[in-house]
């Protein structure tokens, strides 16, 4: 980045903590809203019931101010609201948000955010494995692939502390949706088939108990030209990418320069987890 | 300044029965609240049945605020909530043998 336009970003306070690439395509602080995030929906045709059974409750996303029955409003990294997602209280419950756009140049991009997790604080305990995991996806398609790279942080699994960030890139099956062979649907949140991305260990600050809230930094670039991950970073720790790769899924109709970017949150435990994001920054190069 | 709108989807088409909440909604950020109840397929009797707009301190302890939205033939109602604090949802009881699936639509303004 040129000098000029790092200092233009540096006496921004909302923007200085982001390291972007030339083009901002969006910035999101939640203080202003929602802005374009929403819950994720399965597919249908004719009924809601002929939606996948796992697409059909991924919850709306809220504007939380953080606020705890011991504390009061914690609020979020810069200013009072972040966004909120939240899964029912069922172990294995997942909670999706989406922002849909498309891409105008098949460059380089860079997904930035600033993000923490809890479990309800329903209980005067640590609750440290309680949540299972947080993640982030893009769903793009160029013209020959759609293509789908899945980065989470698995955090505990069966009530055992794993503390490792994962990638997918293994497809899960297709299915038929409604009887006009209009739609397909997958479920590619499934739990099978994740690996760990290499040094895939991080230990994150959760803190003591439930309503402390430290905000941690996340960074994923892709090269949209060709189709890989080309740097995924949380805090100070960064991976090697080099044997990571995104599910791959030839072309399909109606979703032409697609660029989308979903987060999510699944607890382990019968007990409601959390996802806050206090803002998100996309850009590109071109 | 436009005022801030949101729309949630609370509840999208799960049965319905017996007693029942909404999934705890932070709203603190809005002024005025309307829980709309879209009836897509009831069994049994549900006129008059009471849903009671819920508020908490904390997301976890709930108190009727007083406003409900009341069932009958029709496929739509409401009730509007002012004034709420940080939280809503909706609960109510089904009388026994009857269930119902419905689309609850929070409309929140600044």
């Amino acid at each position: 980045m040129q000098e000029h336009s790092r200092a233009i970003l540096n006496a921004d306070p909302s923007l200085s903590r982001f390291d972007p690439l030339p083009r901002i395509i969006y910035h999101d602080d939640f203080n202003r809203g929602l802005r374009g995030w929403v819950e994720l929906i399965g597919n249908y045709e004719d009924s809601l019931d002929s939606m996948l059974p796992q697409y059909a409750d991924m919850r709306p996303p809220m504007l939380s101010s953080g606020t705890h029955w011991d504390t009061g409003t914690h609020g979020a990294m810069q200013g009072t609201y972040s966004m909120k997602l939240a899964t029912r209280a069922r172990a294995g419950d997942i909670s999706v948000s989406i922002k849909r756009v498309t891409w105008r140049h098949r460059g380089p991009v860079r997904l930035e955010a600033y993000f923490t997790f809890k479990p309800e604080a329903s209980a005067l305990q640590l609750s440290v494995d309680d949540v299972r995991a947080v993640g982030v996806l893009f769903d793009l398609q160029d013209q020959e692939y759609r293509w789908m790279p899945h980065w989470r942080y698995l955090n505990a699994l069966q009530g055992e502390p794993v503390r490792s960030w994962q990638f997918k890139r293994k497809r899960e099956p297709f299915h038929d949706i409604g009887g006009r062979a209009e739609t397909v649907s997958h479920f590619h949140l499934a739990p099978s088939g994740w690996e760990n991305v290499p040094d895939s260990a991080q230990i994150l600050c959760y803190n003591e108990v439930a309503t402390k809230f430290n905000w941690y930094y996340l960074r994923m670039d892709l090269d949209l030209a060709g189709r890989q991950i080309t740097h995924l970073q949380c805090n100070d720790r960064v991976h090697d990418v080099t044997a990571v790769g995104p599910m791959m899924i030839p072309a399909m109709p109606n979703l032409d320069c697609m660029l989308n970017v979903a987060f999510w949150v699944e607890t382990d435990v019968d007990k409601r987890a959390f996802l806050y994001v206090d803002s998100v920054l996309l850009s590109g190069d071109w | 300044m436009l005022r801030e709108s949101y729309t949630a989807i609370v509840e999208r088409s799960e049965e319905l029965k017996g007693g029942f909440a909404t999934e705890p909604y932070e709203c603190g950020w809005a002024g005025e609240a309307i829980f709309f109840v879209r009836t897509l397929e009831r069994v049994g009797s549900l006129e008059g049945v009471r849903l009671n707009v819920q508020i908490s301190p904390d997301g976890i302890r709930w108190c009727d605020e007083g406003a409900s939205v009341t069932l009958g033939e029709e496929e739509v109602a409401f009730c509007k909530v002012a004034h709420f604090g940080n939280w809503l949802r909706l609960s109510g009881t089904l009388p026994d043998g009857a269930r119902m699936r419905a689309i609850i639509a929070l409309s929140l303004k600044a």
